[in-house]
């Protein structure tokens, strides 16, 4: 029986005191015609306990990365979240409140989002930072939409912007969703065969609305070229880049090399892998954009007394005020999740997060050094750096290696032909800060093995 | 006060971490990419950090604090299994990427979350892709703007909807490229057939209406508008926002919609978290599952070879549809959230019904309470129902119109009033068409006595004068917050020393 209705066995006595003498008077408002009369085609309620021995054995049958060798990456990565962010996240007054309409009695979470926008401002080199948008992707697109708001007036390439072409089709795909509505176009910047951005081509973004970019792309390529965008494409069109927020404890921030807007996937930063969601999208920017930018913004205020006080504020932008008008549909966001971003960034401090920036890149490192050594195997983009992943030329297609590493209990990585259908012998590897040392020469060693292999896997 | 940047000279370090498998030295960098200065994050030792944080939730009010019947939202219990379920390794250490056969589980779980959303909506498909209802919206919009674009029938500009629907509606079919047309709903925020009947015509593509409506009220009406709309040839999206309502009851097929929204954090439990994360999937009919984004699962009896990674003897497989629309987000949707909603369907099954009947009869008692306790303490006349009906659904409106015009006191000094007696207020000035507007949404997992209490209170509050209630909240962290001022001296972050 459902455990989870106080007033079971009460309803008689309720219905009564209202003047009915069923639950069906409840609903005699509902036309004859569209009633259903049968019950739900549903099984019986289950108890907690055989709820939870259920979600064990079918979540049982996932193969968990952390129980077997994982190199897969290619935007969701593989992280430590210290565990007093899972206990103080759970806590009922954070889980179980909503948006905070009613700003005295959330000021707890008001408060933790204000400190969260600074917290991402200082990461990203921007003064300006929403309370998060659903992933890096959504946050991406909205950019896409708020510079043409902001910029198209003086463009003289109107309703365009233009990404890179690295960008992975299902991010792209996003994008293109959220844009065709306001008849963008979204044009492509090219790329050199080092897996640089091709500066030549940026040049024809000149007078666009927007260049989208990222830092490190989507090939793990930390692109030093990137620093020189602002200066090609001027003021009037902006520079969005998206990052990986945890190479920002190395890498420079995009706010200090032009970046207008800078979106990204936060989840390296609080938030396990989980499947792809829930995670949280960045966005932060600069002051030209605060007032046509999608998104929940927390203010600080004084309350009558004169008190420091904490409330939503620029509402005006958003659908509940503006309707149609609005920046964005956004309503429900990823809070919670962005406040598991603040507790993991308030653990890490400054130092902890250069800290773990160098694990990630010592990692990668090490990484490629090893594959490199592989006979017949070769790392096109070698000469670059490398943050979390880089590209592996195999002698013979990424998924029959893949299919092998399976087999021997490795996610050795992402065929990239899923991406870039002419390059079928690219394998992404990827590696954080959890990957150890024996697990690269454990992938070398069976890619090394795969690689003498005649027959395909399969 | 805890202030995070208070620890910002501080020289705490909250966890310490392994060594790097190579020194700073060894990590070579493109010059121009250095970075110069690290961001002025502050440092905290672990204990200093749990109380900060510990701090700030003991500021906020979540329906493990008290009764939460904030109208539209579904502020109902979340069980605390759902919360140990979703960190199991299965859900929370998997990547989107991992083949199949790492995911049958999951996949399992989606495939019967399709399959029952389907059956709870009376909708040929369901998609688990989008992760908010709002997101839910965009999505099905886009779906049937691309049904039209297929068709040629390209004409198709408008989406219609009515004055008293969510935001959201107009701002999802905006984002999409369609043009806005409002209609006026009647009193009681009832849809005015001819107000629909005179804008209808080939130029709209969809017409977007929730039911019950944002006045808590059935829509008798919702059949004949859709064959108004359908013999226009358009499409009828329903917003499923005040799903609770109705489950095992009717549902949008039977109602004549094409495409719905669920918001899976209201209807099934995922923690709102204090604005998300959420679930928005999406259902539709035959004629639109064809432009469905993934992820959708599709299953088949194993094959050999296949035992060592199934569940159950079935083969749970990612399926796009041929003419699908992409992505909206990147992944899987708020997988997360699914599971956790999974959670929470399988506490019911069948007795989903139970649940929705419940929310409305709380709802019913809970007006038939305030009503009861005014009258007994003669304060009937400060408000009046917001809408003129025999039965509410899974909340209903009052407006406190008269109490303002009696003695000066508004729904929001009612509201701030309820603050200072332990309780979250419910929605105030929305919907607009009703005036001093208070919703209230109880749902199913509110005890008769703790509705009684609230009423009693609410009652109190009533009996305030008016001057002592102007200055509510009194009991509260804050007191009344300076929105204005907020707006006006704009601080968005904190300021560091010298700026």
């Amino acid at each position: 029986m459902v455990d989870q209705l106080p007033n079971r066995g009460l309803e008689l006595e309720m219905l009564h005191e209202m003047g009915f003498s069923s639950i069906d008077d409840l609903f005699s408002d509902l036309p004859e015609h569209v009633r259903m009369n049968e019950p739900l085609p549903l099984p019986p309620p289950q108890s907690e306990e055989e709820i939870i021995a259920d979600a064990r054995r079918l979540l049982g049958a996932n193969r968990a990365m952390g129980d077997v060798v994982s190199f897969i990456g290619a935007g969701i990565y593989r992280n430590y979240v210290p565990s007093s962010v899972f206990q103080l996240v759970t806590r009922g007054e954070f889980l179980t409140s909503y948006t905070p309409y009613q700003p005295e009695v959330s000021q707890g979470m008001l408060q933790a989002m204000w400190e969260f926008q600074t917290l991402i401002s200082e990461l990203v080199g921007l003064p300006i930072a929403n309370l998060s948008l659903y992933d890096g992707s959504t946050a991406a697109a909205e950019a896409l939409t708020c510079v043409v708001r902001v910029h198209n007036r003086k463009a003289t390439q109107k309703d365009t912007v233009y990404i890179s072409e690295l960008v992975p089709p299902d991010r792209m795909s996003v994008m293109y969703n959220y844009c065709q509505g306001a008849g963008i176009t979204l044009k492509i910047l090219k790329h050199n065969s080092d897996g640089t951005l091709d500066l030549a081509s940026v040049k024809d973004a000149e007078g666009s609305c927007g260049v989208y970019v990222e830092q490190p792309n989507p090939l793990g390529i930390l692109d030093g070229g990137l620093t020189q965008i602002k200066e090609i494409i001027g003021e009037n069109t902006a520079l969005i880049v998206g990052i990986q927020p945890v190479s920002l404890g190395l890498v420079e921030a995009p706010g200090n090399y032009g970046a207008d807007i800078v979106v990204g996937e936060g989840q390296p930063l609080g938030s396990p892998p989980t499947g792809g969601g829930p995670i949280y999208g960045i966005f932060a920017c600069s002051n030209p954009y605060l007032r046509l930018m999608p998104g929940r913004i927390v203010g600080k205020s004084i309350d009558v007394d004169g008190k420091e006080a904490y409330c939503l504020t620029l509402s005006t932008r958003e659908q509940h005020i503006r309707r149609h008008r609005a920046t964005s549909n956004i309503c429900t966001n990823e809070t919670l999740i962005a406040l598991m971003g603040a507790m993991h960034m308030s653990l890490l401090g400054p130092e902890g997060l250069e800290h773990l920036a160098i694990r990630n890149m010592a990692a990668c490192t090490i990484a490629k050094q090893k594959l490199s050594e592989i006979a017949g195997i070769s790392l096109p983009h070698v000469a670059s750096s490398h943050f979390n992943e880089f590209v592996v030329e195999l002698p013979k297609s990424a998924a029959d290696c893949l299919n092998y590493l399976d087999s021997v209990g490795i996610i050795g990585g992402f065929d990239l032909s899923r991406w870039y259908p002419n390059h079928s012998n690219w394998l992404l590897v990827s590696v954080t800060d959890q990957t150890k040392a024996a697990e690269i020469e454990l992938l070398a060693a069976h890619i090394a093995v795969w690689s003498t292999l005649k027959e395909a896997v399969i | 006060m805890s202030r995070l940047f208070d620890f910002a000279g501080g020289t705490g370090m909250g966890y310490s971490q392994p060594e790097p498998l190579l020194p700073k030295t060894s990590i070579a960098l493109p010059p121009s990419l250095s970075r110069k200065e690290l961001p002025r994050w502050p440092r905290l030792s672990e204990p200093e950090m749990v109380r900060h944080y510990t701090w700030l939730s003991r500021r906020n009010f979540g329906i493990d604090t008290g009764f939460y019947p904030l109208g539209s939202c579904t502020m109902k219990h979340n069980p605390r299994v759902n919360e140990v379920i979703a960190q199991l390794p299965g859900i929370a250490d998997i990547h989107p990427h991992q083949p199949e056969h790492h995911l049958q589980g999951l996949l399992s779980i989606f495939h019967e979350m399709q399959h029952m959303l389907a059956i709870c909506s009376g909708m040929d498909a369901v998609t688990l892709q989008p992760v908010a209802g709002a997101q839910g919206e965009f999505t099905a919009v886009r779906c049937v703007q691309e049904y039209f674009r297929n068709r040629g029938e390209t004409q198709r500009t408008k989406v219609i909807v009515p004055d008293s629907a969510h935001g959201t509606n107009p701002a999802s079919a905006a984002m999409a490229g369609y043009d806005i047309v409002e209609i006026p709903s009647l009193e009681n925020g009832r849809i005015d057939l001819d107000a629909l009947r005179a804008v209808i015509d080939d130029t709209v593509a969809l017409m977007m209406i929730t039911n019950p409506n944002t006045l808590g009220l059935f829509e008798t009406d919702v059949p004949e508008a859709a064959e108004i709309v359908h013999a226009a040839g358009g499409q009828m999206y329903y917003d499923g926002a005040n799903f609770n309502a109705i489950l095992g009851r009717t549902s949008p097929g039977l109602m004549g919609f094409d495409a719905v929204h669920f918001n899976l954090h209201k209807t099934f439990s995922q923690p709102h978290g204090g604005g998300g994360p959420g679930s928005g999937p999406i259902g539709v009919k035959s004629h639109l599952a064809d432009f469905l984004p993934s992820p959708i699962v599709k299953k088949r009896p194993i094959a050999s070879g296949e035992e060592q990674f199934a569940v159950d003897d079935m083969w749970y497989s990612w399926y796009v549809p041929q003419h699908t629309i992409g992505k909206v987000q990147q992944w899987h949707g708020n997988a997360g959230a699914v599971v956790r909603c999974w959670a929470y369907y399988r506490r019911y099954g069948y007795g989903l019904k139970d649940m929705s009947e419940h929310a409305v009869l709380n709802a019913n008692y809970l007006r038939h309470a305030l009503h009861r306790e005014a009258a007994l303490a003669g304060v009937s006349h400060m408000f009046v129902d917001g809408a003129d009906a025999e039965v509410a659904k899974h909340e209903f409106t009052l407006s406190l119109q008269p109490a303002k015009e009696a003695v000066g006191v508004s729904a929001m000094d009612v509201a701030k009033g309820l603050l200072d007696m332990g309780y979250m207020a419910p929605t105030v000035y929305f919907p607009l068409v009703v005036p001093e507007c208070m919703m209230f949404e109880p749902t199913e997992t509110e005890s008769r006595d703790t509705l009684d209490k609230f009423a009693k209170d609410f009652v109190k509050v009533l009996q305030i004068d008016a001057e002592t209630l102007h200055a509510a909240p009194i009991t509260t962290p804050v007191r009344r917050v300076d929105e204005v001022y907020a707006a006006r001296n704009l601080c968005l972050k904190h300021p560091f020393d010298e700026e």
